[in-house]
């Protein structure tokens, strides 16, 4: 069984189709890309996927659960990076990572504490000040730090330098070996090239291929 | 928290203000109606002097400022992502910020209710009616009940912050304006239909009557109503996060 799966997901917003009939199918174990240009509706998908939205059309499953009926219980294996970075301005970094621990139940901070220390992260100012590449790793370590099973990543790399860019890709891979299944949406198509098996192609709401990275000379192709 | 303290210390020196003028009053209205009502007229004071305004519009900013950071603030500016990408409902998520809504709105009040009492205690024992003044202040939790709920509504229901400060602001202030100016009397006190403050009568209250109690009723009605619905809504509501 697919660990995502997506069914001909159609949103509209007034006479706006923000995705049109999407189709996914994402196993266990894989890392799946989701190219495309800004505003072809990627974010839209994942809003989907983590029950934000309510279909027009269609439904999202992750683990055989539907994404808008059992979002909460989705939630205890899924971990998930917004694409747009926002924080409780008033907490420090640290605050703001124990706070999200605490509801998710986690007491055992030293996964927080490993990746913080892997993205060279110090946390202990407030979310306010930070940078934008500083922020961006905080949301990781909140995508990461319960050790999920699936990750949904809304362009994680939007923000960090080159430097942390490799290093993420590199953590990828690692999730990889572990078996984590990872949906990551970007517009790179070199991070998506050197970490997915398998991509999508959106372009104005509708999937334009899905291939699989070795065939990713055809998908540069399509892209541009 | 900290709008209680910085509410209630602003609250405590109007407090004193609005007792110290009592005491220069008092003369006068000890010959007015002489020293079997005084009583009734410290009571009678304070329902004019801060439950006529002091008491309906700073709770007011209070819970408008709460109401909306409480749900909208996290919409608006994208950490309702976090929240919600954790093993809580919906539902939870929003029935705890309506229960710390609520309950802010009760400690505020009973704070002030209870230095009310502490300071008339020690100004003038045993002239303030404790059991009507108590009906007073259950009466003004239940209109601020009410109101919240209807800023809590607009807090899970609008786009955007923006509009969220709009609609939880205006229609209240508007409310108040509509009830000054059917207090006004004449041909106007027919607006008083119009407004949620005509079901705060502190007059009636006081004097504990019947259609008190029902004015009571219609308020936790109209709040349990509002909550409800800004808990459905919120729950069911697309977010774009």
């Amino acid at each position: 069984m697919a660990m995502i799966e997506v069914n001909n997901l159609t949103k509209k917003f007034g006479d706006f189709y923000s995705v049109q009939n999407v189709d996914l199918q994402i196993e266990k174990g894989e890392v799946f890309g989701f190219l495309g240009p800004n505003g072809a509706g990627k974010s839209t998908t994942i809003r989907h996927l983590m029950g934000f939205l309510q279909p027009t059309q269609g439904q999202c499953f992750i683990n055989g659960l539907d994404c808008r009926q059992s979002t909460a219980e989705i939630q205890k294996f899924v971990g998930y990076l917004p694409g747009e970075i926002a924080f409780i301005d008033k907490m420090t970094g640290q605050q703001f990572i124990k706070f999200i621990a605490q509801m998710r139940g986690l007491n055992d901070l030293t996964r927080a504490h490993e990746l913080m220390q892997y993205f060279e992260l110090n946390a202990t100012g407030l979310i306010k000040k930070m940078s934008k590449g500083m922020k961006q790793k905080v949301g990781l370590i909140c995508a990461f730090m319960h050790n999920p099973e699936i990750v949904i990543l809304d362009e994680p790399t939007s923000g960090l330098d080159p430097l942390i860019q490799t290093k993420f890709i590199d953590y990828i891979l690692a999730e990889k070996e572990k078996g984590t299944t990872i949906f990551m949406s970007s517009h790179m198509i070199e991070e998506i090239e050197k970490t997915c098996d398998r991509v999508a192609i959106l372009n104005a709401g509708k999937i334009v291929a899905t291939e699989a990275i070795a065939d990713s000379r055809c998908i540069n192709a399509l892209y541009h | 928290m900290l709008y209680i303290i910085s509410i209630v210390y602003m609250y405590n020196p109007e407090m004193s203000n609005t007792l110290n003028k009592l005491t220069e009053t008092m003369p006068e209205l000890m010959s007015a109606f002489g020293m079997s009502n005084i009583g009734n007229s410290l009571i009678e004071f304070l329902s004019t002097y801060l439950y006529g305004f002091l008491l309906l519009v700073l709770p007011l900013v209070f819970i408008i400022m709460l109401a909306n950071k409480l749900m909208m603030g996290y919409i608006d500016n994208g950490s309702m992502a976090y929240l919600i990408a954790t093993p809580n409902t919906r539902f939870k998520i929003v029935f705890t910020q309506a229960f710390f809504l609520v309950a802010s709105i009760f400690i505020l009040l009973t704070v002030t209710t209870l230095i009310a009492i502490l300071f008339s205690g020690i100004l003038f024992p045993n002239e303030l009616d404790l059991s009507a003044f108590l009906t007073l202040n259950i009466g003004l939790f239940f209109l601020h009940f009410a109101i919240s709920g209807y800023c809590f509504l607009v807090s899970c229901s609008s786009k955007d912050l923006r509009t969220s400060y709009a609609y939880s602001t205006g229609i209240p202030i508007l409310f108040y304006l509509i009830q000054a100016l059917s207090n006004m009397g004449g041909s106007l006190e027919k607006l008083k239909y119009f407004t949620i403050y005509s079901l705060f009568a502190p007059e009636k209250l006081m004097a504990q009557n019947s259609s008190s109690i029902w004015m009571l009723g219609a308020l936790f009605v109209i709040g349990l109503l509002c909550y409800m619905l800004a808990i459905h809504v919120f729950v069911k509501r697309d977010l774009h996060l």
